[in-house]
């Protein structure tokens, strides 16, 4: 197979194993890339990765702990670590890449602790310019099970929102649309799990279906005035990686859901680095500060996973910061 | 940097142009009729018929209200439609050529000569106030001190030794052309050949220069494909063949004085072009750098024109004025009168050279990544198999990158003359006395007088501030000693002498501010630095 069809997954995580094992069930080559030589030992000899045991990994899938491997099999990288991760796996990969790479990240978080964005991270990090993302309503466990799942890439070029489609493209199982918006997509894929907390807080404390609904269109609302604030598309939080996103995490799948539920329950206390989403809130809180977008949910969640406020006390703030318009 | 001569001033490229010229013109015209033939199986708004229709389009509009000078166009509009494919294939090669043939300029090494020994000095003694023989034998010896260059010299010589080079200064006044190339011989940098608005050419003197010294004609009202297509393959064959280039990728004339943050680009994306087309022909290492530079005026020659344009809602979209300072000649020898007169009035700083894919380079001309490690600057344009790509829009996207490192490196490589400082000085006092920094309140503010004494502590903060943040820029080398006084009298000088209305006129301990226009314009040299915390 040519090195240009091969699809080079970063990180055997969950993301990256169900997107591993889509990929390889429809016949794609693909190379998984992990640290851990006993996960790469598993997957080539098992066809088992411990982070998804579930998910079929068919022969056309292999793993490796040799960057350099990866780099030369494959020009098309997806990188699928955590936001925590991805500045150092940037820095490693770096050293065995070249500009003619694509990469493109899903993470949907942002950067700390600089609250940047990831692919502003991972340019500090590789030699190569063509970054992009990749964000949407596909949890692994549907990915890994076959579930019909769609999901956006979205780069300044051309060129890889073209090779991301063509190689990522799977259907039935997974489709691609794509998007101009980087740094829209990068937000709002982001916030998306800032707001699946707000629903599990707003879900454990028993709130209904109305206020669920306010809580999710003024959760639209704010995040595409912060998009818009950080220079992207006034649409795109209403897609894929926003609203999508959202949707399909709101349930007991999602840690982020399930975060928001047992603070609000009171089963844990306020914990900041608990989940990808509630690092996102917190550097979501800070972004909205520097740009001066208004933010009350946001704010909200963030001042609980700070510890700074009680859940049924932001509610309330959150209940009586109505504007005038909508 | 690694060669295998030693560095010394830089080959003098240009020197062959001359002889070269046809055999460039040849290859820009094969160039593009290769591409527009090929692009016309495509049909539709590719097709020959297109395409010669939008420059006869072009060419009626701008010529018809001369008599008679629109007939050529409508002639070929008329025959169109009855022209053969090779027919219409050998009019496109003509207009090619004819528009080749416009944009292509010259290099006279007499002139060059010149214009680089007896002629500064000659100038210098003809524009210089002297009152004495003693001054004008000084005048003749010591244009250096008046046009200066600084900054990364060494380094941009080395690439210029090794490679080629394309300058990128920022762009306030049409005196930068000439600013800039006595600023490149200053610094031991060869000439470099450059495309400058046809409008330059107008104004004798210094079209005479231009024309001789590598200038080519843009005409920025030739608005169809084809001209484009041109200028810009004309431009890419220049530096594939190494001719040393210059950009001013602002485009047009900052009318605020803002230092420039936002670059239209323009020729700046044949750079990419250029480099991809020497991998291809498995010429990698023949490698373009870019050398980031600003120039920095004392005082502007066309500054009171180009503030009010600015002002003016309708002058916002002004891109092409004929009227202002520099066509009148008057001004111009007042320009040289009164303003490089004075020591350092000009000062070229040159910035550490960048790949064309906005990559920091390493003493040796290698490029490197943003974490510092050496990265091979052919794979940008390779694909997965090595293969050499085109895309155009990877490609505006790699220019919109380098675009963002110029746009980073602009205020750092910015160097206050006195003038800049003390307007900043006195228009942060006039803000903070209305509450706002908004020009236009500001403007209509009766009381306009600032007491020497709180402009002097202002200055005194504003340096040490400036000190502080080397990111914002620097004061002027050679006055970097001044006190705050000094400081003050030399700025007080240089804005009440040339411009037809002193800016700033001192009436015992109290700074009158005689042109809020100019004083703003002047400020805005140092706007991207953030206002001082009270």
């Amino acid at each position: 197979m040519k090195r240009g069809d091969v699809v080079g997954v970063v990180g055997a995580g969950a993301f990256g194993t169900a997107l591993a094992s889509v990929l390889a069930r429809a016949g794609k080559r693909v190379l998984l890339w992990s640290r851990d030589p006993e996960v790469v030992s598993s997957i080539n000899t098992r066809r088992v990765c411990s982070r998804l045991p579930g998910a079929p990994l068919p022969p056309p899938l292999e793993a490796t702990a040799d960057p350099r491997r990866l780099a030369a099999d494959a020009r098309f990288l997806v990188m699928a670590v955590s936001s925590t991760d991805v500045r150092e796996r940037a820095r490693e990969l770096g050293a065995v890449l070249d500009g003619s790479h694509i990469v493109v990240h899903a993470i949907g978080a942002l950067a700390a602790p600089t609250n940047e964005r990831v692919s502003e991270v991972m340019q500090l990090g590789l030699p190569t310019l063509k970054l992009g993302v990749l964000a949407g309503p596909a949890l692994p466990q549907d990915l890994a099970e076959g579930e019909f799942s769609s999901m956006v890439v979205a780069s300044v070029f051309d060129e890889v929102v073209a090779e991301a489609r063509r190689l990522l493209n799977a259907p039935p199982v997974l489709r691609l649309y794509g998007s101009k918006d980087l740094a829209g997509v990068e937000l709002a894929s982001a916030l998306s799990g800032a707001y699946t907390v707000a629903l599990g807080l707003s879900d454990g404390l028993g709130m209904g279906a109305g206020p669920r609904a306010v809580l999710v269109t003024r959760a639209v609302a704010e995040a595409t005035r912060l998009v818009v604030a950080a220079g992207g598309q006034a649409k795109t939080f209403a897609g894929l990686s926003g609203l999508g996103n959202l949707l399909v995490r709101a349930t007991d799948k999602s840690a982020d859901y399930q975060l928001g539920r047992r603070l609000a329950d009171g089963v844990i206390t306020a914990d900041s680095a608990r989940t990808e989403g509630a690092r996102a809130a917190l550097a979501g809180a800070g972004l909205a500060k520097q740009l001066k977008a208004r933010m009350p949910v946001l704010m909200g969640v963030a001042a609980v996973l700070s510890g700074k406020a009680e859940v049924r006390e932001v509610a309330t703030l959150i209940g009586d910061s109505v504007a005038t318009e909508e | 940097m690694a060669s295998d001569r030693p560095v010394r001033e830089a080959e003098n490229r240009l020197e062959r142009f001359n002889a070269d010229r046809e055999r460039l013109l040849a290859e820009v015209e094969r160039r593009v009729v290769a591409r527009r033939v090929g692009e016309a199986r495509a049909g539709g708004d590719a097709s020959l018929e297109y395409v010669l229709n939008d420059v006869a389009y072009c060419e009626i509009k701008r010529l018809e209200s001369k008599n008679g000078a629109a007939d050529r166009w409508r002639d070929l509009s008329r025959r169109l439609m009855t022209m053969s494919d090779d027919e219409k294939q050998q009019e496109l090669r003509e207009l090619v050529r004819h528009y080749g043939k416009d944009v292509v300029g010259n290099f006279d090494p007499r002139v060059y000569k010149f214009a680089t020994g007896v002629g500064p000095s000659l100038l210098n003694l003809v524009f210089s106030p002297m009152t004495t023989v003693r001054q004008g034998w000084a005048a003749l010896t010591n244009l250096d001190q008046r046009i200066a260059a600084d900054g990364e010299v060494d380094i941009a010589r080395a690439c210029a030794e090794r490679g080629t080079i394309v300058v990128t200064p920022t762009h306030s006044s049409n005196m930068d052309s000439p600013a800039i190339g006595f600023g490149l011989m200053r610094a031991g940098l060869p000439p470099t050949t450059y495309g400058a608005g046809k409008n330059l050419f107008t104004n004798p003197f210094i079209s005479f220069f231009m024309r001789n010294l590598g200038a080519y004609r843009v005409d920025r009202r030739l608005k169809f494909e084809l001209y484009k297509d041109v200028l810009k393959e004309y431009s890419t064959v220049l530096l594939e063949h190494g001719y040393h280039s210059l950009f001013f990728p602002g485009g047009t004339r900052s009318r605020s004085n803002l230092v420039e943050y936002h670059l239209k680009l323009g020729l700046l994306g044949t750079t990419v072009t250029a480099y991809k087309n020497l991998v291809r022909e498995g010429k990698p290492n023949k490698r373009l750098y870019i050398v980031p530079a600003t120039i920095n005026y004392r005082l502007v020659l066309e500054a009171e024109t180009l503030i009010d344009d600015y002002l003016a809602e309708t002058g916002k979209n002004r891109y092409i004025i004929t009227d202002d300072e520099f066509s009148r000649i008057g001004r111009i020898v007042e320009f040289f009168r009164k303003i490089l007169a004075h020591e350092g009035s000009v000062i070229v700083r040159f910035g550490r050279p960048l790949d064309p894919f906005g990559n920091d380079i390493t003493d040796d001309g290698e490029s490197i990544d943003r974490a510092g490690r050496i990265v091979d600057p052919a794979s940008y344009v390779r694909g997965a198999d090595g293969e050499v790509t085109d895309d155009d829009q990877r490609d505006a996207e790699y220019t919109r990158a380098l675009g963002r490192r110029l746009v980073q490196v602009y205020p750092k490589l910015t160097v206050f003359h006195s003038t800049q400082l003390l307007a900043r000085v006195l228009y942060d006092e006039l803000a903070r006395r209305a509450g706002t920094r908004d020009i236009y309140r500001l403007l209509r503010i009766a009381e306009c007088s600032v007491p020497v004494e709180t402009a002097l502590a202002g200055l005194e903060r504003l340096r040490a501030r400036l000190a502080a943040h080397p990111e914002w820029g620097s004061e002027h080398p050679h006055y970097a000693h001044q006190t705050a006084a000094e400081k003050l009298d030399d700025a007080v000088r240089g804005l009440s002498t040339y411009h037809t209305q002193p800016a700033v006129v001192r009436t015992g301990d109290v700074l009158d501010l005689a042109d809020k226009k100019l004083i703003y314009y002047y400020q805005n040299r140092t706007a991207h630095i953030p206002p001082e915390v009270s």
